[in-house]
């Protein structure tokens, strides 16, 4: 029952993202005075762990207007799998981050049943572990 | 439902999914790269083809009336292009990485350039060595 209620709110999450992503799209090109994107490439270390989770983040992720998943890395036992995702329209790293970890928690509530407690590694750590600079 | 509700419903969705269509195809030259191209156009997709498929579904209405069959071709077809576009871009996105396509220099933080490990050459008597990859 309550993943019914979390599914119906996230669809229409995703339709919100859908209706202001596509408006800051056309928007921008009318301000004058200022660049029209800011691209950047992220990496997002997921808590998603079954593949019909990545596939459905993957997704979600690609049709909200302004990002768009570029690779996937999956998984080993002991990272996490890793999404790169291109943003357009964000101000900062930290800021595209948070948007997609907000995301990401209503998809996990609505596929688990509850949001995940536990905060995402960030990228400092899986690199830690990898071993590289 | 009368004539002036329906022409004006027909007339808000398909202007506005036409123009979500163009805006998204004038947006795809103000920005540089392959991946920002795929990247601003999912508007006409997500939202623009959707409205059309809208339009038609309320002119469809008001001509012949309201069947459960054609809301749910409606439906189905409103779906079916979000899901598409999607896994369409995701495709082509995919594509464009693994075919080397170039990525416009001034995307920064990009995460992907990452050297893999041994090309890059690290002169310990520089003075400021730049972090790899950075």
């Amino acid at each position: 029952m309550m993943r019914l209620i979390h599914g119906l709110s996230y669809v229409f999450y995703i339709g919100w993202a859908i209706v202001t992503g596509s408006l800051t799209i056309v928007v921008r090109q009318f301000l004058p005075g200022r660049s029209y994107a800011h691209p950047m490439i992220v990496e997002v270390p997921l808590r998603c762990v079954t593949d019909l989770e990545v596939t459905l983040f993957a997704s979600s992720i690609t049709i909200t207007p302004g990002t768009l998943v570029t690779a996937i890395a999956a998984g080993t036992s002991t990272q996490p799998p890793v999404l790169f995702v291109h943003a357009l329209f964000e101000d900062s790293e930290e800021s595209a981050l948070e948007g997609l970890y907000d995301m990401e928690s209503r998809l996990l509530a609505m596929t688990r049943g509850r949001a995940p407690t536990t905060a995402a590694s960030t990228v400092t750590e899986v690199e830690q572990e990898e071993g590289r600079p | 439902m009368n004539d002036a509700v329906a022409t004006a419903l027909v007339g808000v969705f398909g202007i506005s999914g036409s123009l979500l269509m163009l805006f998204s195809a004038l947006a795809m030259f103000r920005v540089r790269d392959a991946l920002s191209r795929i990247n601003v156009f999912s508007p006409a997709t997500g939202l623009g083809m959707p409205l059309i498929v809208a339009a038609v579904y309320v002119y469809d209405i008001h001509t012949e009336g309201f069947s459960w069959g054609s809301l749910l071709m409606a439906v189905a077809a409103v779906l079916c292009l979000i899901i598409v576009s999607s896994v369409a871009s995701n495709t082509l996105s995919r594509a464009s990485v693994l075919s080397g396509q170039p990525v416009y220099r001034k995307t920064a933080p990009n995460r992907l350039a990452r050297p893999p490990a041994g090309v890059v050459d690290e002169d310990p008597d520089s003075p400021d060595q730049p972090r790899a990859g950075a």
